[in-house]
C-alpha cells in the first residue's frame, strides 16, 4: 500500500524547500519529486555525492571499548554520556545546526545543566557577522522579497550549487519573481571566491581572489564606489558599476568568509552594504547551509539575548564567545546535529586524540564524527522520521512533519534523557 | 471554583461604577452577579479593583524584533510576559504581522507567558491593487481577506501604507493616493465588516475620515508631524473616531542601535524596527494624548523599543501627574493630568472594544474573570499606585499576589477571527504567488495555548 504525501518540506539544506511530492510504502520514503541531491540524501538516504550510494544509517547505541565498539542499550549509552559530560572541566555541545528546534532548546538546557559550553557549528562565519551587525545595524528580509525584486546578486565565498542547491531556482538567480517575471534574464550576477566555482561561469563578474586577498578588494570597491583614488584590484571596476546600477542588491555571504580574516572581511562586506544603501537598497545575507541554522540562531537570541556560543560554566552567569571555541582546551564533546571532525583541520584531530578527549555523537548516519566517538547514540531523522520545526535561512519557520516512522528515538528524547541522567549525577550542584 | 472579592473600591468604566464599594463574585473564571457561598474570599479593603490590562499595541512578536536583542535592549519574552501582568495586564495585541510572517509571529507570542494575545494582519495593498479598483471585485476581496484573517490566525485588517506606490518605476503609473486607498478600503471592509485598523499617517489626518464600527487609527503620535496636526487630530476624535496615542519619549532612549534595524517586507519602503525620536513629534502626542482624555483614545506607545513595556509606569506619571511631566520634557506642556478613571478607560475599555473582546475589559457579570487590584491612590496620586499590582486574577486564577508572581505559567489563549474557512479563488491566486504553498504557511496550534475564535 503506498500513499503520496504533498507540499513536504524538506530537511536538505536551509532553504527548507515545501514543494517536495513524496511516496511513501512499506514505512519506506523511495520517490520523491522536485528534489534536489541534498534533499535525496536526507530524505532518501543517498550519498550527496553518489547519488546511486546509500549513506549507512545507525541502528545501535554503541560503547568503544579498549578499541572495540561494544553494543549497549540506550540507558548505558545514556548514563555514560552523563558520566563524561559531568566529569569533564571543559565540555562543549557542537553542532545543532543540522537538527530541530525541539533539540536545539534541549541542548540548551542540557549545556545549562552540565555547565557546558553551547558551540553553534556555523560559529566561525556567523559569530563575527553577528558581532558587525552590532556596528553597522541590519535590514533584513525574506526570500521572497529576493525572488520578487532582487535585480543584482553577489555571492561571496558562497556556493549555492553545493551548499543549497535550488536557492538559486526558487529564490535568486533563476527564480522568476512578481516583478522579475524574466527571472535571470533581467538579474546580474557577481561572484567573489577563491575558486571558480560553476556559479562563476553564470556571473557578469566574477574575481577570484586568493584567502586574504578579500580585504584590499573590499577597500578598492569602497574607494571606488565613494570616487576616490582608482582600484588596483582586477576586475573591480567591473564589480562597483554593477552594484552601482542595483536597484536592490543581495550580498549572500556563506563560509568562505571564514577562510580569511573572518571579522575584517565582514566589517568591510558591512560597510559596503552599507554604504550602498545610501543610494538603493541592499541586503547582506548569511547563505545557510545546515537546514535549521537560523533557528539555533533565533532561539539563542530569544532566550539568552545572544546567538553567539554561551557558556555556561560560570553558571548562572553565561559569557558569549563569537570566536570558535580553542579545541585544545575541551575535555569533552556531544556533537549533536554536525559532523564536527569533517570541519576540523588533522592538528586539531590529533590534538583530540592524543589527548584522549571523550566524543559522543547523536547522529542518524554514519559520519566522520562518530568514526572518531567514544559513544554512539543512534537517533531518528530530524524533519523526516520525527516531527520538528526549523527555521528557514531569512528566518521564517516551518514545520516539518513525521513523514515514515522510526524505532530510533528522536535527538530531542535522547538530550532529554542525558540532561536527567546529569541532573542526577551533579545532584542539584 | 467559586470567589468573591469584597471590601474593595471598583472602577469600571464600561459599568460606570467609580470606586463605589462592590463585592465581586466568580464562578469558573467568569464574573456573575451574586454566590450565595464561596470557596476563597479575596479582602480588598483599601485596594482599587479594576479590569485587567489590554495592550492594544504591543509590537513585541515582529519579525525581525528578535535582533533588537543583539542591543541588549529587548527583553525575553519571559521578562516581557512578567512584565505585563506585574503591571495588571492579561492581553497583549501585536500589530506587525504578514501572510507570510504569521508563524513566526504566532511562535514569538506563545514564547511569551503569562498574557493572552492576538495579531493584526498587515496588508500589502501593492497585492491587491487591481482588485482594489475595481468596485464589483470588493465583495470577492472582502471574503478573500476574511479567508486570510483565518488563515493566519488574526484578529483584524491593518494598513501600515494607507496608499499604493510601487518601488518599481515601471509601475508608479499603477498608483493610488491615501484619499482613493481609504475609500475603497471602507467600501471593501464594510462587505463584510471587517475591522480595520489605519496607521496613522499625516495624509490620514487631513482626511474627512468616516467614523463607522471597526475603523481604527491607530499610533497618532507620529502622524503630528506638522503644528496644526493636534488639531486635526482632535477634530477627528471629537466626531467620534476611534484612536490609539502612540506615545513617543521625548529623547531617544540611551543604548539604542546606531544605525538602523530595519525589515524589508516588500512594502514600499523598509520597517524600521527603532525609528528615531522627533522631540517635538513626541510633545505633541502627549499633549493629544491629554488633550483627547475623554475621547475613543486608548493608550498605546508608538515604538516598544523606545518605550519597553518596563517603563510604562514612568510614562503614566506623565499622564496623571504634571509635577513629574515636567521633570522629563521641561516647561511648557499642559497642565492637565489624566483621571484614575480616564486612565482605565484608555487602558482597559477601549482595548477590549477596540479588539472585539465582548467579555474582556470590564466587571460586568459575563465577564472573564481578569481583574488587577492596586492599592488605592494616596499621595502621588494613581501613576504611583499603580506602578505595579498588588493582585492579578486571569480567568479567576490568582497569577500575581502581593506584588509578587505566583503562577508563571497561567494558561493562555490566542484569540483570532473567523473566517469563510476555505478560500476563494482570488485567495488560493493570493496563496500560489508565495515561494512557500499555503499549506505550509497556514498557523497550526502552538504549545499548550489554545485558540478561540471571535466572531
Amino acid at each position: 500500500m503506498e500513499s503520496r504525501l504533498e507540499s513536504v518540506v524538506c530537511p536538505g539544506c536551509a532553504c527548507l524547500c515545501d514543494d517536495i511530492d513524496v511516496t511513501v510504502a512499506a514505512g519506506r520514503l523511495y520517490q520523491a519529486a522536485n528534489i534536489c541531491l541534498w534533499g535525496a540524501s536526507k530524505l532518501l538516504g543517498h550519498k550527496r555525492f553518489h547519488a546511486h550510494k546509500e549513506r549507512r544509517r545507525l541502528t545501535h547505541p554503541q560503547l568503544r571499548q579498549r578499541g572495540r565498539w561494544e553494543t549497549v542499550s540506550y540507558e548505558t549509552a545514556v548514563a555514560r554520556t552523563a558520566e563524561i559530560l559531568t566529569q569533564a572541566r571543559r565540555p562543549v555541545i557542537y553542532g545543532l545546526t543540522n537538527t530541530g528546534c525541539g533539540a536545539q532548546a534541549m541542548a540548551l538546557e542540557l549545556a545549562r545543566r552540565a555547565r557546558a559550553r553551547l558551540e553553534p557549528a556555523d560559529l566561525a562565519w556567523k559569530g563575527p557577522y553577528y558581532q558587525i551587525l552590532k556596528e553597522f545595524g541590519v535590514v533584513l528580509t525574506t526570500l521572497e522579497v529576493i525572488r520578487d525584486e532582487a535585480d543584482t546578486l553577489v555571492f561571496w565565498g558562497a556556493n549555492p550549487f553545493h551548499s543549497c542547491p535550488r536557492h538559486l531556482v526558487r529564490y535568486s538567480f533563476f527564480a522568476r519573481g512578481r516583478f522579475t517575471d524574466r527571472g535571470h534574464e533581467e538579474r546580474r550576477l557577481a561572484v567573489v571566491d577563491i575558486h571558480p566555482t560553476e556559479l562563476a561561469e553564470l556571473a557578469q563578474v566574477f574575481l577570484k581572489v586568493r584567502p586574504g586577498e578579500e580585504l584590499a578588494l573590499l577597500q578598492d570597491l569602497l574607494s571606488d564606489l565613494e570616487g576616490r583614488a582608482p582600484a588596483s584590484s582586477k576586475g573591480v571596476r567591473r564589480l562597483a558599476a554593477l552594484l552601482r546600477e542595483a536597484a536592490f542588491g543581495v550580498i549572500f555571504f556563506g563560509r568562505g568568509v571564514s577562510y580569511g580574516p573572518t571579522p575584517q572581511i565582514l566589517e568591510g562586506l558591512a560597510a559596503l552594504t552599507a554604504r550602498l544603501n545610501e543610494q538603493s537598497r541592499f541586503v547582506l545575507f548569511p547563505l545557510s547551509t545546515d537546514f535549521n541554522a537560523a533557528g539555533l540562531s533565533q532561539i539563542l537570541l530569544r532566550e539568552l539575548g545572544s546567538p553567539l556560543a554561551p557558556d555556561f560554566a560560570e553558571s548562572p552567569e553565561v559569557t558569549f564567545y563569537a570566536e570558535p571555541v580553542a579545541w585544545d582546551q575541551v575535555d569533552a564533546i556531544l556533537v549533536v546535529g554536525a559532523d564536527l571532525f569533517w570541519f576540523l583541520s588533522p592538528q586539531e584531530m590529533q590534538g583530540l586524540q592524543s589527548r584522549r578527549v571523550p566524543v559522543v555523537a547523536l547522529s542518524p548516519m554514519a559520519n566522520r564524527t562518530t568514526g572518531h566517538a567514544q559513544v554512539i547514540l543512534p537517533v531518528a531523522l530530524a524533519g523526516v522520521e520525527t516531527a520538528e520545526v526549523a527555521y528557514r535561512m531569512d528566518g521564517l519557520p516551518l514545520q516539518l512533519s513525521a513523514l515514515v516512522p522510526s524505532a530510533l528515538p528522536s535527538d530531542e528524547e535522547v538530550l532529554e534523557a542525558v540532561a536527567t541522567a546529569v541532573d542526577k549525577r551533579v545532584g542539584g550542584r | 471554583m467559586r470567589l468573591a472579592i469584597v471590601g474593595g473600591k471598583v472602577f469600571d468604566p464600561a459599568g460606570n461604577w467609580q470606586g463605589q464599594e462592590r463585592d465581586l463574585y466568580i464562578l469558573d473564571g467568569r464574573l456573575v452577579e451574586y454566590l450565595p457561598a464561596v470557596d476563597v474570599v479575596i479582602q480588598a479593603r483599601g485596594l482599587a479593583v479594576t479590569p485587567a490590562g489590554l495592550e492594544i499595541r504591543s509590537a513585541v512578536a515582529g519579525f525581525g524584533q528578535n535582533y533588537l536583542r543583539l542591543w541588549g535592549v529587548w527583553p525575553s519574552p519571559r521578562e516581557l510576559g512578567q512584565t505585563y501582568a506585574l503591571l495588571g495586564y492579561t492581553h497583549i495585541h501585536e500589530p506587525y504581522l504578514t501572510f507570510q510572517t504569521a508563524n513566526y509571529v504566532h511562535r514569538e507570542l506563545a514564547a511569551i507567558p503569562l498574557v493572552d494575545t492576538s495579531a493584526s494582519l498587515v496588508l500589502n495593498l501593492q497585492e491587491f491593487d487591481l482588485w482594489l479598483r475595481d468596485p464589483a471585485r470588493h465583495a470577492e476581496l472582502a471574503e478573500t481577506w476574511a479567508y486570510l484573517l483565518e488563515h493566519t490566525r488574526t484578529l483584524d485588517l491593518r494598513l501600515v501604507e494607507p496608499w499604493v506606490k510601487f518601488r518599481q518605476d515601471f509601475l508608479r503609473p499603477r498608483g493610488l493616493q491615501t484619499a482613493a486607498v481609504v475609500e475603497q478600503l471602507l467600501s471593501v471592509v464594510n462587505k463584510r465588516g471587517l475591522p480595520l485598523t489605519l496607521e496613522a499617517t499625516p495624509e490620514l489626518l487631513a482626511l474627512d475620515l468616516p467614523v463607522q464600527p471597526g475603523l481604527h487609527l491607530s499610533s497618532l503620535g507620529p502622524a503630528l508631524t506638522e503644528p496644526g496636526s493636534v488639531e486635526r487630530a482632535l477634530a477627528l476624535l471629537a466626531r467620534g473616531t476611534f484612536a490609539d496615542m502612540g506615545l513617543l519619549p521625548p529623547t531617544s532612549r540611551p543604548g539604542l542601535p546606531a544605525h538602523p534595524v530595519r525589515v524589508d517586507l516588500g512594502w514600499f519602503q523598509p520597517f524600521d524596527l527603532m525609528p528615531p525620536v522627533d522631540p517635538q513629534v513626541a510633545g505633541r502626542a502627549l499633549h493629544l494624548a491629554l488633550a483627547g482624555k475623554e475621547y475613543q483614545l486608548a493608550f498605546s506607545v508608538a515604538c516598544l523599543g523606545q518605550t519597553p513595556p518596563s517603563s510604562f509606569p514612568h510614562i503614566f506619571t506623565w499622564l496623571g501627574n504634571a509635577a513629574n511631566r515636567r521633570q522629563d520634557w521641561g516647561e511648557g506642556q499642559p497642565g492637565e493630568e489624566m483621571t484614575f478613571y480616564q486612565w482605565l478607560r484608555a487602558t482597559r475599555t477601549l482595548p477590549a472594544r477596540y479588539l472585539g473582546l465582548a467579555d474582556r475589559g470590564h466587571l460586568q457579570p459575563g465577564a472573564r474573570a481578569d481583574v488587577a487590584l492596586y492599592d488605592l491612590p494616596q499621595t502621588g496620586g494613581w501613576p504611583e499606585s499603580c506602578r505595579r499590582c498588588r493582585l492579578l486574577l486571569k480567568a479567576g486564577h490568582v497569577v500575581v499576589q502581593n506584588f509578587t508572581l505566583v503562577q508563571p505559567e497561567a494558561a493562555k489563549v490566542t484569540y483570532y477571527r473567523r473566517g469563510p474557512g476555505t478560500p476563494n479563488k482570488l485567495a488560493t491566486e493570493f496563496c500560489r504567488q508565495r515561494t512557500l504553498r499555503p499549506e505550509n504557511l497556514r498557523v497550526r496550534r502552538l504549545g499548550p495555548g489554545r485558540w478561540q475564535q471571535v466572531a
